[in-house]
């Protein structure tokens, strides 16, 4: 119900679009003179990071708009925990990137006539859902700091850029500094690119553990992150109602 | 202020001559139907200076769309007016720099600053010259109260505070013609109260007022004259007392009841020398007020045609503008 | 003097438009969030791309061409993005009734506005050349720091410019900030912040000459080699000339919508 509010200004899935798919157009530019496997990089890439796009901005927009709306206080009002309603918005938002990520699959075959083979499609899409469980694990735990603040649209400007980078949608965590290698294992959807890449193309070497190993980190971090989730949010809940700090817009 | 750039001051304050306002909408999406609405169906009146005019009406009758059409905010399709003798829609700036406008509600205010920096901002858009500004804006604050919550942000002022800055808001450029729409709505009674008494003392102090509002109590205790739209016509315009007369042969008859349904109103509607009648059927004790020509001999009818109620009070009352104002927009 | 030019009704409203913009309508910024945003965008934008140049060309990366665009590119968070917001938080706080009931001059009211953007503007390219700089390790030995100045300027006056065109477009709109989303990222791939211009389209290209930051790469790339002013006037006066016209057609949208508003009666809707 709650997405209903949301899906009822489409006008806002336009920037979870636009990022992705203009960084994705300049890959694709930068590749123009690559052949092969290269371009599926591009595109993989441009619909994980329209994934991730929308799972920040369902999550975090969501609440911020309801705060605007001042419909957070009655919401957490409701019986159903709002963990429950949040996690909610989080799979669909993650879905919606679904839809997302297709929109720049299309736009990449069709439009720059870029060729890409899956060589092991059952095993992709294993791990593609398994990388949208993550990202939603990952909204929820998100959310419970967008509760708290006045700028959660903000935040998730912030947070967008740096998971770009981090996790690998583009290109492999290697080139990253080493010290940000951490960092970047330590986020459950870089392993799950990593599988989908290993799905997609024989030939991909990655990050080295092979694809199993890759979908085990993923199913164990997506646990590990609704756990965390959900313990935050209950903490966090509390907090609020002390504090009264979701009044103030 | 003296701000006459004309020869000589205008007779009036407000001229209104056939003004009219149509609204254009179209509805659905494949084949577009287009409706016209006509809000204001040519309506005229003057008002003079060091009036307090006020505008009554139902919702939908017209009153904010002539309000708005005379502060600028919209533009007739048909029909002129003079404000302070300048043309609503030739010379919007003239007017716009001569007006105060206090509409009031939630919104139309900046949230995140306080109410000192706010109208500080409007006094810089008004061109309030700087040698008054902070005297005005102070002596504004204590009229309308704000004083001690002057420098708190907005977003935190109760609707009674936001309403009285609403009002500050509108006097920064000491206007000689004000536009209060309903400027009471949502007060608490004592508020409410304040809020009349300063109207009152604005008027006092040669200042013309043009107020809408639906409490009919309210144009009665300020008014000197009184317009009533509905249907977005002028059906009646004279003051306060004159529209009484209107109703003056009528009699008010006020019963108390518990158990009254909706077709027992009809039934009483429907007889003859019945002109009108009004009822609160919500709650526990119910008010029926009837207005009719026979006066207390008929009261005998209404206690049989309500027989299946029971009546607890039977009253007797003179008809109040209320009552006048009921009689003339049915 | 001077109190009587700040009485002068078009500067005084201007003045005070853009000290009262910044504490009205910007504050729903608070400190923090906005330094972090100063600090971490340039960084990450620069890193995505560059990282993903020399993921793609190991050996002849471009790093110094992807670093300049994306420095002089972070401008368009506060010339685009925070801009647009400005209409956007009007419109949610009520506020353009009043505003529009008031005789003030329009163009300085509109202008006055969208200042303290340009000072933001300005200072988050200066971070973005120092991360070019020392994390990315373009070399400016050879820079011409006066001109790189005066370019800064340029771009964040032309560019707040063109946002403040984009926030009247969006006055027609429900809310302002689908164009801002739109035209925040779209500098990537029009504004030579990557890769040339000459490597879009034909069709495309047009479009990229419209916008303040394409002139604004070019020139900023020069000044880093070494350009002075002399050299590279004629891309800024090609600059300018796209601000001032982004001015004018955001100046007349806005007095357009308003006449607009008051014949349809639609001032209210959000």
């Amino acid at each position: 119900m709650s997405q209903l509010n949301f899906f009822s200004d489409p006008q806002w899935i336009i920037p979870n679009i636009m990022a992705p798919f203009v960084f994705t157009a300049v890959a694709l530019v930068f590749f123009r003179n690559v052949s092969g496997p290269l371009a599926l990089y591009a595109v993989l890439g441009g619909g994980m990071m329209g994934m991730w796009g929308n799972t920040l901005y369902g999550a975090g927009f969501a609440l911020s708009f309801d705060r605007w709306n001042g419909t957070l206080e009655y919401v957490l009002g409701t019986p159903s925990r709002l963990v429950w309603i949040v996690a909610g918005r989080s799979a669909s938002s993650a879905v919606l990137g679904l839809v997302n990520a297709f929109a720049v699959l299309l736009i990449a075959v069709f439009g720059y006539r870029a060729e890409l083979g899956i060589t092991n499609p059952l095993a992709f899409v294993v791990a593609l859902v398994l990388t949208l469980a993550s990202l939603s694990a990952l909204g929820i735990l998100f959310c419970s700091s967008f509760l708290l603040t006045r700028s959660a649209q903000l935040l998730t400007n912030g947070l967008e850029m740096p998971i770009y980078v981090a996790s690998g949608s583009m290109f492999p965590i290697a080139l990253l500094p080493f010290w940000s290698h951490p960092l970047s294992l330590a986020l459950g959807p870089t392993w799950g690119i990593d599988a989908m890449r290993y799905a997609a193309d024989v030939s991909y070497t990655g990050m080295g553990f092979g694809y199993w190993s890759d979908i085990l980190v993923v199913l164990v971090s997506t646990l590990v992150y609704l756990a965390i989730g959900f313990w935050l949010f209950i903490v966090v809940e509390r907090k609020a109602r002390r504090d009264a700090s979701l009044v103030e817009y | 202020m003296d701000v006459w750039e004309l020869p000589e001051k205008p007779e009036k304050a407000i001229v209104v001559r056939d003004l009219r306002r149509e609204y254009h909408s179209s509805k659905g999406i494949f084949r577009k139907k287009r409706e016209i609405v006509e809000a204001v169906k040519g309506i005229s009146f003057e008002v003079d200076f060091g009036e307090l005019f006020g505008l009554v009406g139902p919702n939908g009758a017209g009153k904010t769309t002539t309000i708005k059409m005379l502060t600028t905010l919209l533009t007739p399709t048909s029909g002129t007016a003079n404000v302070l003798g300048f043309d609503i829609v030739k010379n919007v700036t003239d007017i716009r720099r001569r007006i105060g406008i206090i509409f009031g509600g939630e919104r139309g205010l900046y949230y995140r600053v306080s109410g000192r920096e706010n109208l500080r901002y409007f006094a810089d858009l008004y061109g309030v010259p700087m040698s008054k500004r902070e005297k005005r804006i102070n002596d504004l604050l204590d009229l309308v109260g704000l004083k001690d919550r002057a420098d708190d942000r907005v977003e935190g002022y109760s609707r009674g505070m936001k309403q009285r800055l609403h009002i500050a808001k509108g006097l920064i450029n000491d206007p000689e013609l004000m536009f209060m729409d309903e400027p009471t709505i949502g007060l608490d009674p004592e508020a409410a109260r304040e809020t009349r008494a300063m109207m009152k003392g604005l008027v006092e102090r040669g200042k013309t007022i043009l107020l809408t509002t639906h409490y009919m109590f309210e144009a009665d205790e300020l008014c000197r004259r009184i317009g009533v739209i509905s249907s977005g016509k002028i059906v009646a315009l004279d003051s306060p007392s004159e529209l009484k007369r209107f109703v003056k042969d009528i009699t008010v008859i006020e019963v108390e009841a518990f158990g009254v349904v909706d077709a027992d109103l009809a039934t009483i509607r429907r007889q003859p020398d019945v002109t009108n009648v009004s009822a609160d059927l919500e709650g526990e004790r119910q008010t029926v007020r009837i207005q009719t020509a026979k006066g207390s001999e008929f009261i005998p009818v209404v206690t049989r045609l309500l027989s299946r109620a029971k009546i607890m009070d039977v009253r007797t009352k003179e008809p109040t503008l209320e009552d006048a104002y009921l009689k003339l927009v049915a | 003097m001077a109190t009587q030019l700040r009485e002068l009704p078009p500067v005084r409203i201007f003045v005070s438009s853009a000290a009262f913009a910044f504490k009205a309508l910007f504050s729903w910024l608070r400190p923090e969030m906005w330094l972090m945003q100063v600090f971490t965008l340039p960084l990450f934008e620069m890193a995505f791309f560059v990282y993903l140049a020399s993921f793609v060309a190991p050996t002849t990366p471009n790093i110094a061409f992807i670093a300049v665009g994306n420095a002089m590119q972070v401008a368009s968070f506060s010339s685009i993005f925070a801009v647009c917001n400005l209409t956007s938080e009007e419109k949610w706080q009520g506020t353009l009734i009043p505003i529009i009931a008031t005789p003030a001059n329009r163009f300085p009211l509109f202008l006055g506005r969208a200042m303290f953007q340009i000072l933001n503007g300005m200072t988050s390219i200066v971070v973005g050349f120092v991360y070019a700089n020392y994390v990315f390790g373009v070399d400016m030995s050879r820079t011409d720091f006066v001109t790189l100045a005066v370019v800064i300027l340029i771009t964040s006056l032309a560019m707040t410019g063109f946002g403040l065109m984009l926030g009247s477009v969006g006055l027609f709109m429900r809310t302002a900030m689908i164009i801002a989303n739109i035209f925040l990222f779209i500098g990537h791939l029009l504004c030579g912040v990557n890769f040339p211009v000459t490597v879009l389209p034909v069709w495309v290209q047009p479009f990229s000459y419209v916008i303040p930051m394409t002139y604004g790469t070019m020139a900023a790339r020069a000044a880093v080699q070494g350009a002075n002013i002399i050299g590279i006037a004629p891309v800024l006066l090609q600059e300018i000339a796209t601000g001032v016209g982004s001015i004018l057609v955001g100046y007349l949208l806005f007095v357009g919508f308003e006449a607009l508003a008051r014949r349809r009666g639609t001032l209210e809707e959000y």
